[in-house]
């Protein structure tokens, strides 16, 4: 052991002092318009910086694409981009600049954000910017090629990683033939792609019926009001959101990702869980944190803190409408990729087998109750929150609940949810490495394991 | 130690009150300055919106003079520090923070290392006697260096080693860029380098640099700032400051030739470039000029390169860059680059991209810009100074004022900056980009990729 610095180590050590109680948090108030075609604005003042974010959010994405579309739900919202009926792309883009902030289209699983992040005093102005964007875009067949290739080369990018091509595969496994397990089209599928395509995506999946708008920062109520009723009122087209929930089934699969010469093996392990709509999803997230989901948690501790496997050990509930799945990453050194996957495990079996001390759990829910109120303490954070209960259908009850909740978890529930969720003989394994060294060392927990069809 | 974080593109930031914003408000952070009588700069400042504070320890000492022969070494002390001091065992500082409903992290710069919380604002007291524990002193085992030497190594492989582009532009250019050893070495370290630390090489970089003597503390959020500041003088007030080394030469020589340099990338598949220029001296007339410049340039859909390079050309979906891609062009104390990049296709030539930007910087340095387009850039860095504040739940603000504390002894300036912005006129703006954005103040690094996709 060494000493040193500017005092003399003490034979006994000092605890650290307690602090005082906890302030009350209470979450930030909102209010709900309802315009005449149904759409709900939900505007929630926060804050003292002069900034406001907008979000229109529509439920719409990936998973309205058919099996040949992989992607042009992506296509469709950077097409968005490239102008409106009375506004070029360059136009738009220099009007919200004008504003301190960007149009930003984000295409997600089962949802497509149009939003903007500008000063205070122009978002009435961005409102109606985001409702033309949203509501009249003008989808130039001249601009088509040219996003096109844009995607082709991010395709080509993104299949270099070796984390994409890890997560590529885990997906596949789960889903199989949902949109949820097509995460990569083909250079042909996507060149395929034509402006016919592109507006019958957006005709199908866009409208007043899909869509929720957001509001958080700081910012004129009654002008924001105004502005949020005269630009999306008249919107009535569309049809009802799409239910799609795979039937997502646990089962031991294996599969390996050849990359020679790589120093690391990428490893992703899980299976699908219980989803947010189920009433014991906070347990789910409580067992989750404190065995892989914070820097504290049983396997970092182990492999990263403890060993030195890796650096970036994570594990996580991962969650789209009515569905999820548990997940440990790791990136750890090639020669070791075999005893971090026994540890892994080790830890997992060791929750199984016994309920975690009581302080351990403390410390798991204090870091999440404490973590709840930073997720509550920014516009975006505030948004996310909203439009994740929403998603769900979980309603306002899930959030204002939630800390009570996560602090009634008790160590037999978690010990239940480890034996029961996390059933280790039915997780899907992948593994992005160098085969010729690698092979061997996971061999005990590969051997009688299906491999995954390409 | 950047828990889990890639290394991301910080946007320049910047506080606007052009005539467009007449009659708004001014936003303001309320700044206390007080120094220790150790020589511990403790800056205070309240904001009540959450029941949140930032706890944020700067020390004076980044990757840029770290010693020679040992590159890396900066960042994997910056490991070290969470691995035990007198009264906190491996892992307990964090478990400390983590327990208490807090996050944490750390992050070694060019020129300052930082540790940072956001806690409960009723968990102040806890948090700083854990910050001043390890601010006295270190206790760490032989077993604790190696792991850590292990974490870093796969911090180095998740990050480059085994990521295409892994250290592009922001680890690369500024190698090729720059002729100092102190500016143009590889920070992240070689793993023989890293390899080859010992506990001695700790305790002599300890007792050298971290120091109240060498460090500032910003408290920021929910606080009191008279019980803030009582608590903070009885955990640090009776420290010893040391006696500092005098600060070695970091200057860069002026660029008189432009450099081309072409890297090959076995794990890419489509080229990449960048362009990587030596800013103007900091806090200096030109130095904001080219912050406005960046704007006009390089950020948001609205700036030039992205209007030729993207929409109008079509060789990439999106050119990145600015002042400082590890942090903003506020917290860095030393010759600094102004970069770009992009990554483009097979089929064009690296001359057909440079030709293209070379067609926008000869515009900008042989035309003045219109009133409207240097407006809109001042726009667009209040905005991104705003969101600069509010980072990371208040941590951004922590940020400005400690490197303001340390660098400036200014952290006040943070309510001011807006004044020089303001002052930069289209002439200046033509000037600044005259000399700094000439080819011979460049270089330029082209990523081969692997052939054969």
């Amino acid at each position: 052991m060494l000493f040193f610095g500017l005092t003399i180590a003490a034979a006994q050590k000092q605890t650290p002092p307690e602090g005082g109680t906890p302030k009350d948090f209470t979450l930030p108030k909102k209010q709900v318009i309802t315009l005449r075609n149904g759409i709900e604005a939900v505007l929630v003042p926060y804050g003292n910086l002069p900034k406001v974010t907008i979000s229109v959010v529509v439920r719409s994405g990936n998973m309205n694409e058919k099996e040949n579309q992989v992607w042009l739900a992506d296509v469709t919202g950077d097409m968005m981009k490239e102008g409106t009926a009375t506004r070029s792309a360059e136009q738009m883009a220099e009007e919200a600049s004008s504003m301190g902030g960007s149009v930003n289209i984000n295409v997600g699983d089962d949802q497509t954000t149009i939003g903007g992040d500008v000063l205070s005093e122009f978002g009435p102005a961005m409102v109606r910017l985001l409702a033309d964007v949203a509501r009249n875009p003008l989808f130039p067949e001249s601009e088509l090629e040219r996003i096109k290739n844009n995607f082709l080369r991010r395709l080509t990018v993104t299949k270099s990683s070796p984390q994409q091509l890890t997560f590529e595969q885990f997906r596949k496994a789960l889903y199989g033939d949902h949109p949820y397990g097509r995460i990569f089209p083909t250079d042909n599928i996507l060149k395929s792609y034509t402006i016919g395509d592109v507006k019958k995506f957006y005709a199908d999946n866009f409208g007043a019926p899909r869509t929720t708008i957001y509001v958080a920062g700081k910012f004129d109520a009654k002008e924001m009001e105004k502005a949020i009723r005269s630009s999306f009122d008249g919107w009535k087209k569309g049809s009802k959101p799409l239910i799609n929930v795979p039937k997502a089934h646990a089962h031991k699969s294996f599969h390996l990702v050849e990359r020679p010469g790589a120093p690391q093996s990428t490893i992703y392990l899980g299976l699908p869980v219980m989803n947010p709509a189920n009433k014991n999803y906070v347990q789910m997230i409580v067992t989750n944190t404190l065995l892989g989901g914070y820097f504290s948690s049983r396997v970092t501790a182990n492999i990263r803190e403890q060993k030195g496997y890796t650096y970036s050990p994570s594990s996580q509930i991962s969650s789209r409408y009515h569905d999820a799945y548990y997940v440990q990453t790791a990136d750890v050194t090639t020669d070791v990729t075999g005893p971090a996957l026994k540890e892994i495990f080790y830890e997992i079996n060791r929750l199984q087998q016994e309920a975690p001390p009581i302080d351990e759990l403390r410390g798991v829910q204090n870091y999440l109750a404490g973590t709840f109120v930073l997720q509550n303490s920014s516009r975006q954070g505030i948004i996310n929150q909203l439009a994740f209960s929403r998603l769900q259908g979980i309603g306002d009850n899930y959030l204002t609940n939630y800390v009570k909740n996560v602090l009634a978890v008790t160590p037999a529930e978690v010990q239940h949810i480890a034996q029961s969720q996390l059933r280790d003989d039915e997780m899907t394994l992948v593994i992005t490495g160098d085969r010729a060294k690698v092979e061997k060392q996971i061999e005990e927990y590969t051997k009688d394991t299906p491999m995954e069809k390409k | 130690m950047h828990l889990y974080r890639r290394c991301t593109i910080a946007v320049c930031a910047f506080l606007c009150f052009g005539t467009l914003f007449a009659g708004q408000p001014l936003y303001t952070i309320p700044v206390e300055y007080h120094t220790l009588g150790n020589g511990l700069k403790v800056v205070l400042a309240a904001d009540h919106t959450s029941p949140t504070v930032v706890v944020a320890a700067y020390y004076n000492i980044g990757f840029r003079i770290e010693p020679k022969g040992k590159t890396g070494f900066a960042h994997l002390f910056e490991h070290l520090m969470f691995q035990g001091s007198e009264n906190l065992g491996k892992m307990e500082f964090i478990r400390l923070i983590q327990k208490n409903g807090g996050i944490l992290n750390g992050s070694t710069r060019f020129d300052f290392t930082n540790y940072f919380e956001v806690v409960p604002s009723h968990k102040l007291e806890t948090i700083l006697w854990a910050e001043a524990d390890r601010m006295k002193g270190l206790a760490i085992t032989q077993e604790n260096l190696v792991n850590q030497q292990g974490v870093v190594k796969n911090e180095v492989k998740v990050n480059v080693l085994n990521q295409p582009y892994g250290g592009f532009p922001w680890l690369d250019l500024p190698q090729y860029a720059n002729t100092n050893w102190n500016n143009a070495h590889n920070f992240y370290g070689d793993l023989a380098d890293l390899d080859s630390a010992n506990l001695n090489d700790v305790k002599s970089f300890f007792n050298t640099y971290y120091a109240p003597n060498n460090a500032a503390l910003v408290l920021y959020g929910d606080i009191d700032t008279k019980d803030a500041l009582a608590m903070v003088t009885k955990y640090f007030g009776t420290m010893q400051p040391s006696t500092l080394p005098p600060k070695p030469d970091i200057a860069e020589p002026r660029q008189e030739q432009e450099k081309r340099v072409t890297k090959k990338d076995t794990l890419a598949f489509r080229p990449a470039i960048a362009f990587g220029y030596h800013v103007p001296e900091r806090n200096t007339p030109e130095y904001y000029a080219m912050g406005l410049l960046d704007q006009i340039l390089l950020q948001g859909d609205d700036s030039k390169l992205s209007q030729m390079l993207v929409k109008k050309k079509g060789f990439t979906s999106g050119v990145g860059g600015g002042i400082n891609l590890l942090g903003n062009m506020f917290n860095y104390n030393g010759p600094m680059l102004w970069m770009g990049s992009l990554i483009y296709d097979n089929t064009v030539p690296a001359d057909t991209i440079i030709a293209a930007w070379d067609d926008v910087i000869n515009g900008i340095r042989q035309k003045q810009v219109d009133q409207k387009t240097l407006d809109r850039a001042l726009v667009k860095l209040r905005s991104d100074l705003y969101d600069n504040f509010s980072g990371l739940f208040g941590f951004g603000t922590a940020d400005l004022l400690a490197s303001f504390a340390l660098f400036d002894n200014d952290p006040g300036r943070i309510n001011t900056l807006e004044e020089n912005f303001k002052n930069v006129t289209p002439e200046l703006l033509q000037k600044t980009a005259q000399e700094y954005l000439r080819p011979t103040n460049r270089t330029i690094l082209v990523i081969e990729p692997k052939t054969g996709k």
